[in-house]
């Protein structure tokens, strides 16, 4: 049966879905999955609404009334730590006639009051306060049914928040996986763990997520090109094929991947990405397993993407082209998605809460200078993706088929120590393979 | 010439130098420990005293000292800068400048300016357009008898930008 069949809807979303299983396994993508208005709506359905979904990290929101407002698709959510010290997350939505209760992207407050009708919430979501309720509802009226929506599923890996639009959601554990190995390789980095550096920047790129989010989890292959001008300036190595070395991973059923590159043979370069001696020996001890010290020693880049939209990037750096010694930066980022071919990046910068201070400001430097919204990496990066998203959405562009080839008939690395799927080399687009089979399949379902 | 005039020079044939594309010029205009900030602006809440509020002292959209400006333009020199090749059309709109008090300090004679500015950015052959919208804070110090730009904040009117990548100045 076609799938135009199962999908139903319109031939244009069934078209596109049958191109996208039947040429998946050979490598063949239509380009019109990038940009275009039925797709968008069908990945609000099938994929945003019930993925987990990156929220804030928990550093955002150290004291008891700490907030910020954060988004799932169009839903915007207070992700707040309550007086009791449990965080939380309510849909910003009144109950009595929908206004915004939080009126800051950041704060710290006690309560929400309404601006509309003065409902006033506590931050547990608790309604509170209703102006002349006995006159205005009468004795029936009970205030414990008129709470703050609470998001269907919120849950916590280590700092991460994460939260799910769907009640039957499984757990995020089970949706993670074995990619939480990968993940620990950062969280579990130090006793103290991750603290962000300020506030996320946000900047719209007019692209697909998919898109942004393909260069984290696999394209190490742009490196080249895209980034020639670094490489000219001696910040990213001069040998041509570096960003070649590595192991690429991924997570078969569950669409995550990532990247674990030593650096070329021979390159000398410094262990543990380059992290100050005194942080690399507390992680001796912070390290769930062995295995994973004995990865981390070795890795100078490395990059996660968890299905959906949350991207992690960690590599060793040098702050600018003229400082003597490399140092490694953290972002987290969201790639979140406002319609077809638009988005909005969400990039935070982080690091080890028990980093020495003098590390903090150049690890946040070493972010600003290379990665964010005016990232000498990521602004020829963002260019690039809104002009493939251009051509995505033109009328003859969506038809043509994306060359997702790289790396097929190499055979997966026996020797790799963690879990998930590994192949010895990072010129392979095996973890997008992965990734479009649990889209496929969700977009299907 | 008086002040008021030296200082509008200063900033309109900055902004010049900016919207040609002309860096290297531009770095001339700058002291060796300049300091360049564009802080990330966040909502919040109104300030019982009222002015500013959301201006992170610890994030920013470029925080720069000479040496990673100087990083930046040689960047853009390379040929392989595809953010600016092609160059953005950009033109900044510089207005409502205030100039403060001229001061003796150890370094030279500084004075603070205060200035808005609205930049037009258009790429490639699309119609559409973006505008940064922003108050600067500058520090503009006198050194062998010209200005130069000795600190620079840029409050930005934006909380989520509305371009895809800061690949220029402000």
């Amino acid at each position: 049966m076609p799938w135009s069949k199962i999908v139903g809807g319109s031939s244009r979303l069934g078209e596109l879905l049958e191109e996208l299983a039947t040429g998946l396994e050979q490598g063949l993508l239509p380009a019109g999955i990038f940009n275009d208005p039925e797709i968008f709506e069908r990945e609000k359905e099938k994929i945003f609404s019930r993925s987990w979904i990156f929220l804030a990290h928990t550093s955002e929101i150290p004291s008891p009334g700490d907030y910020v407002l954060r988004y799932i698709l169009d839903n915007a959510f207070i992700v707040v730590r309550g007086e009791d010290g449990q965080v939380r997350a309510f849909l910003d939505m009144c109950r009595h006639r929908g206004m915004r209760v939080c009126r800051a992207e950041a704060g710290n407050a006690s309560h929400f009051r309404c601006p509309f009708h003065g409902w006033t919430y506590r931050n547990d979501g608790a309604l509170v306060g209703v102006p002349a309720e006995r006159e205005a509802f009468g004795e029936g009226f009970s205030k414990a049914d008129w709470s703050l929506l609470p998001i269907p599923k919120l849950e916590e890996f280590d700092g991460l928040l994460f939260g799910n639009l769907s009640p039957e959601a499984p757990s995020l554990k089970e949706w993670l996986g074995d990619a939480s190995w990968y993940l620990e390789l950062v969280t579990k980095r130090s006793h103290a763990g991750l603290e962000v550096l300020g506030p996320p920047q946000r900047f719209v790129v007019n692209t697909d997520w998919k898109l942004a989010l393909e260069t984290f989890i696999s394209d190490s292959y742009h490196t080249l090109m895209t980034h020639r001008s670094l490489i000219e300036l001696g910040i990213a190595p001069r040998d041509a094929k570096y960003a070649m070395y590595g192991e690429q991973i991924h997570i078969p059923g569950k669409g995550h991947g990532t990247m674990v590159v030593g650096g070329p043979p021979g390159a000398k370069l410094p262990p543990f990405w380059g992290y100050p001696e005194e942080m690399m020996e507390r992680a001796k001890t912070s390290y769930p397993t062995r295995t994973h010290w004995e990865v981390a020693k070795e890795t100078r880049i490395f990059l996660i993407t968890l299905f959906p939209n949350f991207s992690l990037h960690n590599p060793i750096r040098k702050p600018d082209h003229l400082y003597p010694k490399p140092v490694p930066m953290l972002t987290f980022r969201v790639w979140h998605p406002l319609g077809p071919g638009r988005i909005e990046v969400v990039s935070w910068g982080l690091v080890e809460k028990d980093a020495p201070e003098w590390f903090k400001e150049k690890a946040l430097h070493s972010y600003m200078r290379f990665f964010g919204s005016s990232g000498t990496f990521e602004q020829d990066d963002t260019e690039i993706w809104s002009h493939v998203a251009r051509n995505a959405g033109s009328t003859l562009g969506r038809r043509v088929l994306f060359n997702y080839q790289m790396g097929r008939g190499v055979a997966p690395d026996p020797n790799w120590p963690g879990p998930g799927v590994a192949y010895p080399i990072n010129f392979t687009d095996e973890n997008l393979r992965n990734f479009y089979r649990r889209y496929l399949e969700l977009m299907l379902d | 010439m008086n002040l008021t005039q030296e200082i509008l020079d200063f900033l309109y044939g900055e902004a010049e130098l900016l919207d040609e594309g002309r860096y290297r010029e531009w770095l001339d205009l700058l002291t060796e420990d300049i300091l360049y900030r564009v802080p990330v602006r966040l909502t919040r809440e109104r300030l019982p005293q009222g002015g500013h509020s959301g201006i992170s002292e610890q994030m920013f959209h470029l925080d720069e000292d000479r040496t990673s400006l100087e990083m930046r333009v040689a960047r853009l020199e390379t040929g392989f800068a595809w953010a600016e090749d092609p160059p953005s059309r950009l033109r900044h709109f510089v207005t409502n400048v205030r100039i403060g008090e001229p001061r003796h300090t150890p370094l030279g004679e500084e004075v603070e300016v205060r200035s808005y500015v609205l930049v037009f950015r258009s790429r490639w052959d699309q119609p559409d357009f973006t505008f940064l919208s922003a108050e600067r804070h500058d520090t503009l110090r006198k050194q062998n008898g010209s200005w130069k730009l000795a600190k620079r904040l840029v409050i930005l009117d934006h909380s989520t930008l509305p371009t895809h990548n800061l690949s220029f100045f402000l």
